[in-house]
This record gives structure tokens, sequence and C-alpha cells, in this order.
């Protein structure tokens, strides 16, 4: 059972050496760290050493955090770091959100489950689908929107942007997910006729 | 703002500003193509709400606190280093070199009566202060200087490790 402590709490408990406190963030936190790794490295073995570094990483460094923003926002910046140097190691090219053509699209965890899928699927089943296949940049920002609660300012100064242009790539992100959904669907539509 | 699909995403989100939120709700209530196209991003936004979180494996906190726990069972004897063996050799520097000053110092004849100082040629010490100038203490002091050195050293890159950038103040 997790603990009913603020994230604040536990910080100053695990910096007063309680790690058994530390061990409760991870787990408060880990589903949405874990999905962002899974966003950036489209592979659920990489994402899982992504996620694991990046907690390690923060323990280590806890003592810098400034407690202006939510500790949420501060692993997000984290995660990205420690994401982005993974991916270089393993030589995978994630481009930004305006170069989408140059994208190399890698299997996701949903691709590889197709065939144990029964034949009716639901619609939240092809949502996260379509997430899973967005690029890099637009499934983090859905992600940080709908599943980090994060507000449009606490996104903005997650990534070092100006408000208005998280509003835009916000804006772009929904775009797309929605044209992956609808192309999915109708590819479906196709297969059950 | 350009399209009206921006605009009422803006609105969805309230993140337009009072102005346009009235403008915004006006047009929904009169305009048929307003209302449909909102009650459809409505729906989408409903759904993108319920996008679950995925799960990562059953041993996923258990390997954090392991990597947690041996990376800490290795920095203790660091930490003991940095805390009292720095702070005993800097003093003890500090400490010598104002010794030996202070002995310089003490043999420098500052009333010559010719309107300057006269230094001696051969500093002539005290027979605590001979103490100094043994073999086997000139080799403790290169010793203590290579293992300063060295603590310096471990010093800087210890700093410049956590400078790296990676964890911004946010």
């Amino acid at each position: 059972m997790q603990s009913k402590l603020s994230d604040i709490d536990l910080i100053n408990q695990t910096l007063d050496g309680n790690q058994s406190a530390y061990a409760d963030l991870v787990k408060r936190h880990q589903r949405f760290i874990f999905t962002l790794a899974l966003r950036f490295s489209k592979n659920r073995e990489d994402a899982e050493e992504i996620a694991q570094d990046c907690f390690v990483k923060a323990y280590r460094a806890l003592n810098t955090f400034q407690r202006q923003s939510k500790f949420s926002t501060w692993l997000y910046r984290v995660v990205y770091t420690t994401a982005m140097t993974h991916l270089r190691k393993k030589r995978l090219v994630t481009d930004s959100i305006d170069d989408g053509d140059n994208y190399i699209r890698i299997a996701d965890q949903y691709g590889t489950m197709d065939d144990n899928i029964a034949e009716t699927k639901s619609r939240s089943y092809y949502l996260n689908l379509a997430v899973g296949q967005l690029l890099p940049d637009d499934a983090v920002i859905i992600t940080l929107f709908y599943n980090g609660e994060q507000s449009i300012e606490e996104i903005a100064a997650a990534l070092g942007m100006e408000t208005g242009t998280v509003k835009v790539k916000l804006f772009r992100a929904r775009q797309r997910l929605k044209e992956q959904l609808e192309r999915l669907l109708k590819h479906e539509v196709k297969e059950l006729i | 703002m350009n399209s009206i699909e921006e605009k009422l995403w803006s609105y969805i989100d309230g993140t337009c500003s009072a102005e346009e939120r009235e403008q915004i709700t006006r047009l929904i209530d009169r305009d048929a193509k307003y209302k449909s196209m909102y009650a459809g991003l409505m729906q989408l936004n409903a759904e993108f709400n319920s996008l679950e979180l995925d799960e990562p494996p059953m041993a996923f906190t258990y390997n954090i606190m392991e990597q947690i726990r041996k990376q800490e069972a290795s920095t203790p004897l660091k930490a003991e280093i940095n805390k009292y063996i720095i702070r005993a050799i800097s003093i003890f520097f500090i400490g010598s070199i104002l010794l030996l000053l202070g002995f310089a110092l003490g043999d420098v004849n500052w009333n010559t009566g010719h309107g300057g100082i006269h230094l001696p040629q051969l500093l002539k010490l005290s027979g605590s202060a001979k103490l100094f100038i043994g073999f086997w203490i000139k080799g403790s002091l290169l010793f203590d200087i290579i293992l300063g050195l060295f603590l310096l050293d471990a010093q800087l890159r210890k700093r410049t490790d956590t400078n790296n950038g990676m964890f911004k103040k946010i």
C-alpha cells in the first residue's frame, strides 16, 4: 500500500536517509515515468532501462530539486535526458516534431501484440495503439497533458518552451493522434468487412 | 489563433481569454458547424483523458532500490575521506606554512639603524624547528602533498560530474 504522504514529505524523508520513502516515491510515479520512457524508446526493454536509470539518477540528485515545480515535472526532465542519452547510445534517431518523414518507426509493444488480440478490439485499445505510433515528441506531450495531469504552463516549464509554443505543439499532436486513430479504425473496419 | 478547431481546443482547455471564451460560447450556441465540431472534440477529449498508463514489470521498484543500495554501499568511505581527511590535511598544510613563516620572520632583524631591514643570509632555526628538516619529515610532507593533490583531483572531478548540466533547476 502506498504512502499518503505528499511527494515533498517523501523527498524530505529520503534526504534524511529513509530509503523506503524513496521506494514509495518510485511506486507513485513509476507508471508515468515508464510510459514516458516507452513513448521515447517505443520498446519495453529500453523503456525499463531508461525508467530505472531515471529513478537512480533522480535519487542521486534529489537534493538539487528546488521544490518550485511538481516532482513529476522535475522527473520528466530527468527521464528526457536519460532517454536521449540512451537513444544516442543505441544510435536511434528521434527527430523533432516537424520532421516526421525521417522518423524511423520501430515496431512497438502494441504492434507485436496484434496476433494475440481478440477480433473485437475496444476503441481505447486503438487509442493507446495510435499514441504508441506517434512521433516521440507528439506522444510525450499528449502523455504529459492527459496522463501526467500537467497544465500547459507546467509542460512549458518542463520542456523549456513558451506556453504559446506548447499550445501549438499540443494542438498538432492532437490532430496527428486523431488522424492516426481514424486510420487505424478505418483499417479495422476494412478487415472486418 | 487560426482554425476553428484550434479555437475550440483552446476553449476546451480553458486557455483562452474571457473575451474569446464568451465569443466562442456564442458561436457554439448559434453556429451549427461550431456546435458539431465542439461536440466531436469534446468526445475526443474524453477519450484522450481515458488514455492508460503502461505498467512496468513487477520487480521494477525492487531493481531500482537494489541499484541505489549498491551505489550507497560504495559511497560512505568517499564521504569520510571528503569530510575529515581533506580538512585535516588542509589544517596541517596551513599550520605548517604559518609555523615556517613565523620562524623565518622571527629571524629577520627589523631594526638595522640604516633605515631598512636586515635579512639573514642563512635561516637560523631554533631546536624545535629543526624537526622540519629531517629526511622522514620531508618524505612525509611529500607524501602528504601527493595525497592532497589526488584528493583535490577527486573533488574537482566530482564537482564537474555534478555540474554536467542534466539536472537543471526547475
